[in-house]
């Protein structure tokens, strides 16, 4: 390589004695530092290992789930109206929230400026469920049948009062983008369990209006590129850019593919950059990909009690209950991390009626594909998740009528529920006060929640890390304990 | 009598050791800032000597009987009572060579004041020590990270708390060290031995000790537990016990107060269970097989066979001992089989799916002794007489089944399978109507066969 004078202007005249001058005491604070750094003092070696992932022998413990299926619902889901029942509501319905309730907290911009804050008791109907006796409206009659498989936890709290930083905070453990995935970090920290397929895969439904969602969510952020998300979509090209162009045949592919590879390596060989072994990793999935995804994506011998039991939907490529039924199916194949993106949750008005549509959109589906890892004997190794990123207010955002409001974003308190691997059954964790606005027993942050997920996969979300820009990162970063009450 | 009245005058000490501390320090003060001393500012501090001598004298005897009360151990002590007794004779001496005249040089004179302020500070922080507690001196240092006084249990024992028993690791540990000094063999105040559980029980002049499954009648609770200003609280003077120590003793009263009564048996109260889990570091959750299995990981050699394409594997745990195996392929061969024989006390998860397993594969895993999880569903090969293979798998907690052809009479020999928990069963020959009879019979399996 050659050196370009003028990027030495600078050091043109700089004379010995100005060199001996200047560096003498940075090179004596140099070798202090090293002189008492922590990594002599403490052993070199487990003290490295400590630190650095890739020698830690994951998982750290035996793990309870070997996959995760997360079914996002964006946009936030108002828990007032589907899971935590608050009858005060009701019987205060148009009164103002109390100030003591209220408190002194930010409100969004979007509801900030009310004169006034009338509460919205919900319009639909609770009932109790199952031997748990969970309290469920009448949004959801089919994950009301099985509510003794789920555990709610119904005090989840987050950071963010607005959609993106508060999706990036859950999907990333950051409200700042750039952090990696939950997927990309059990893919960077697991590995694989089926070469053919990617580690972490992402189904959106099709056609929905509402917040946005965008690739970066299941991005990598600073782990090694191979751990991103792969979106799956509805329709011809499932992946694109993935089939042969005309006239290039599967060996002629191959062919090109290995000569390339040979290119690579010597490049690699040369300047050593990682990201070159993870394009050669890419293509070579792309490759297998080309016969591996037509198969998993392929719903034409399921039975037809099978498409009953997800709903007339999941015939319709695309849709929730489509994307829940490929989702089972990837995890049959042992895809470690399938996320799903269920949009259209953001009823800042006309709550009743939307909330209506977005829950038949997803409730026969999502208790379809819990039953049916059951009794495929999936539940035991896989967690299944339902939620959003943060919750609404109790108070109706606009206009109060009898009939109708709408809610604002409300981070102090949500509901989300799982089921499956390692999970107790048919309890819930956590309440919030009597008017649904302040968690009242046992707040859960999200980042509790993430460390969480990962005790479940056996990793220990401490030691899980990944150095970048002179420290190391964690999905909890330096935050987070696990839920032990949610784990059997 | 005599006894009592010396343990009166002990308890003195802490009021009277202050006096030598003042006059001497006040003493070299004089000595070392006085410049041109005349003849009576001489006599002042030969004066001074003389009384920090005399009232050291008192405070050293006083501490005597203080130490013998037994509330204290000899090792606590020791320092403290010998370098008290140093600088009570180095006074003495002091002053006795200042009386008879004899000339001190400067360096000398210099050297005892040194000396003695040593002494002095040798003496206090031991002392200060047993009042105020091991660490008095930079507990309160900011930027110095408190330590929770936990009843000490080694890493070793925490890891092993199915061996823990409550009297020997939890409760005496708390006697030893708050009871025993005055109620052992030698010197049983009130007539009550606690350093053994039987003489404890017994009790002393007051009564039994322990009343077995009546904490609130037994002598030993009540005492520690009183207010701490009743007249019998116990330990009359130190730190009492904490609400954990109260609460574990009281429990294990409550339980019968039994020698080999284990830990783990607070598994039955949440609050106990949660107590144990925060203030001793313990681990109470039950284990499974495999987290009380020791194994040794296999070695390359060993692996080499699984190195394929037809395998997917990975390790469960940090030591990597237990395997996590799959058969990737559409067909599985009796070869595919032969070539995890080698790993065969590794394998805790074993998954055979959707690839044409038949009856005659699954004898080869008939010594699979490790395997807690086996999935073998959708191979419609598989049938009944498979079942008799797995038969012999004593520790298979999970079966999968679903989609092969095993008909009722499997669920005769599955009964028989003492470790199995769950069995899948959805889409087999088997009727509802002996899921339902076998789920009556063996309650404590789960059978999942559909919805």
């Amino acid at each position: 390589m050659h050196c370009n004078d003028q990027h030495h202007h600078e050091n043109k005249n700089y004379s010995r004695r100005d060199f001996l001058t200047k560096t003498s005491l940075g090179l004596g604070a140099l070798s202090l530092g090293s002189l008492i750094s922590p990594v002599n003092a403490y052993g070199q070696s487990d003290f490295l290992n400590l630190l650095d992932s890739s020698k830690m022998k994951l998982p750290h413990f035996i793990p309870k789930a070997k996959r995760v299926i997360y079914l996002f619902q964006s946009g936030a889901p108002s828990q007032l109206d589907l899971f935590d029942y608050k009858p005060k509501l009701n019987e205060m319905f148009g009164k103002e929230v109390p100030k003591s309730i209220l408190g002194e907290q930010r409100l969004t911009g979007m509801s900030s400026g009310q004169n006034s804050f009338p509460m919205a008791g919900s319009l639909f109907k609770f009932n109790q469920h199952g031997q748990s006796g969970a309290w469920m409206s009448e949004l959801m009659p089919h994950t009301a049948k099985i509510v003794d498989e789920l555990c709610f936890i119904k005090s989840m709290y987050t950071n963010a009062i607005n959609h993106d930083p508060a999706i990036t905070m859950i999907q990333t453990g950051s409200e700042l983008p750039g952090r990696p995935s939950i997927g990309s970090w059990l893919s960077y920290g697991l590995g694989t369990d089926n070469k053919n397929l990617p580690e972490f895969v992402v189904l959106v439904t099709k056609g929905k209006n509402g917040q946005p969602i965008y690739s970066r969510l299941w991005g990598n952020g600073f782990l090694p590129s191979q751990h991103q998300g792969v979106q799956f979509r509805s329709g011809k090209d499932a992946v694109l850019y993935l089939d042969n162009p005309p006239g290039v045949t599967s060996g002629i592919r191959e062919e090109q593919l290995k000569s390339l590879k040979k290119l690579q390596n010597i490049q690699h060989a040369d300047i050593g950059d990682p990201e070159i072994l993870t394009k050669i990793s890419n293509y070579e999935m792309a490759y297998r990909m080309q016969t591996s995804v037509p198969e998993v994506m392929d719903i034409s011998d399921e039975p037809d009690y099978i498409f009953d039991l997800y709903g007339e939907d999941s015939k319709n490529p695309g849709t929730f209950a489509a994307n829940c039924l490929l989702a089972r199916k990837l995890a049959e194949k042992d895809v470690k991390f399938i996320q799903l993106y269920h949009r259209g949750w953001d009823q800042h008005s006309n709550l009743p009626k939307g909330i209506k549509r977005q829950a038949n959109e997803t409730d026969q589906a999502s208790a379809a594909l819990i039953q049916d890892l059951k009794q495929r004997g999936l539940l035991e190794d896989t967690l299944v998740i339902w939620g959003g990123e943060f919750g609404r207010t109790n108070y109706s955002q606009g206009m109060l009528k009898p009939d109708n409001y709408g809610r604002d974003h409300h981070p102090r308190c949500f509901t989300v529920f799982m089921a499956g691997a390692g999970v107790k059954k048919g309890i819930t964790i956590g309440a919030t006060d009597d008017f649904g606005y302040n968690i009242a027993e046992r707040p859960v942050h999200i980042h509790d929640f993430q460390a969480t997920l990962m005790h479940l996969l056996g990793i220990d979300h401490e030691k899980l890390t990944f150095k970048f820009q002179g420290r190391r990162y964690r999905l909890t970063d330096v935050h987070g304990n696990v839920v032990n009450e949610v784990l059997a | 009598m005599l006894i009592e009245f010396l343990d009166f005058l002990g308890s003195l000490h802490p009021l009277i050791v202050h006096l030598p501390i003042g006059i001497i320090l006040l003493t070299i003060a004089i000595d070392v800032f006085m410049r041109n001393k005349n003849n009576s500012v001489q006599r002042v501090i030969t004066m001074g000597w003389f009384f920090s001598f005399f009232s050291g004298l008192l405070a050293a005897l006083f501490g005597w009987f203080l130490g013998d009360n037994g509330y204290y151990f000899e090792s606590q002590i020791n320092i403290h009572r010998w370098s008290g007794i140093a600088f009570v004779g180095l006074c003495f001496i002091i002053w006795l060579l200042r009386y008879i005249n004899f000339r001190f040089s400067k360096s000398f004179n210099r050297s005892v004041n040194l000396t003695t302020i040593l002494l002095l500070m040798v003496t206090g922080h031991f002392g200060g020590e047993m009042t105020h507690g091991q660490n008095y001196l930079f507990e309160n240092l900011p930027y110095v990270q408190k330590k929770i006084s936990l009843i000490p249990l080694s890493e070793a024992k925490r890891s092993e708390t199915d061996s823990l028993f409550v009297y020997e690791d939890l409760v005496y540990p708390v006697l030893e060290e708050k009871c025993i000094a005055c109620h052992n063999q030698n010197r049983a105040y009130g007539g009550l031995n606690m350093s053994a559980l039987e003489s404890m029980v017994k009790g002393g002049n007051s009564g039994a000790g322990i009343q077995n499954g009546k904490p609130f009648e037994s002598l030993i609770y009540k005492r520690v537990s009183f207010p701490h200003d009743h007249p019998k609280f116990m330990p009359p003077s130190g730190v009492p016990l904490s609400y954990d120590q109260i609460v574990t003793l009281e429990w294990w009263i409550d339980n019968g107060a039994e020698k080999q009564m284990p830990v783990t048996l607070a598994r039955n109260d949440p609050k106990i269970q949660r107590l144990m889990e925060l203030q001793y570091g313990l681990d109470l959750r039950e284990k499974t097989y495999l987290e009380t299995l020791a194994l040794a990981s296999p070695t390359p050699e060993e692996l080499k066979p699984i190195q394929g394409e037809e395998f997917i594997w990975r390790f469960l745990n940090p030591e990597q001992s237990f395997l996590d195996l799959k058969f990737t392929k559409k067909e599985i061969e009796t070869n595919d089989l032969l070539k995890i024989q080698s790993i065969k006390k590794n394998i805790t998860w074993l998954n055979l799916t959707d690839c044409m397993l038949n009856d005659n594969h699954l004898s080869y895993l008939i010594d699979f002794s490790n395997l807690t999880r086996l999935k073998i569903q959708k191979n419609p090969l598989v049938t009944n007489k498979g079942m008799e293979a797995l038969q012999n798998l004593e520790n298979l907690t999970e079966l999968n089944l679903y989609g092969t052809r095993v008909s009722n009479a499997a669920l005769n020999t599955l009964g028989q399978m003492e470790s199995l928990k769950k069995l899948f069963l959805w889409n087999t020959r088997i009727t509802a109507k002996a899921i339902a009879d076998f789920k009556a019979q063996h309650p404590d399996i789960e059978v999942i066969a559909g919805f």
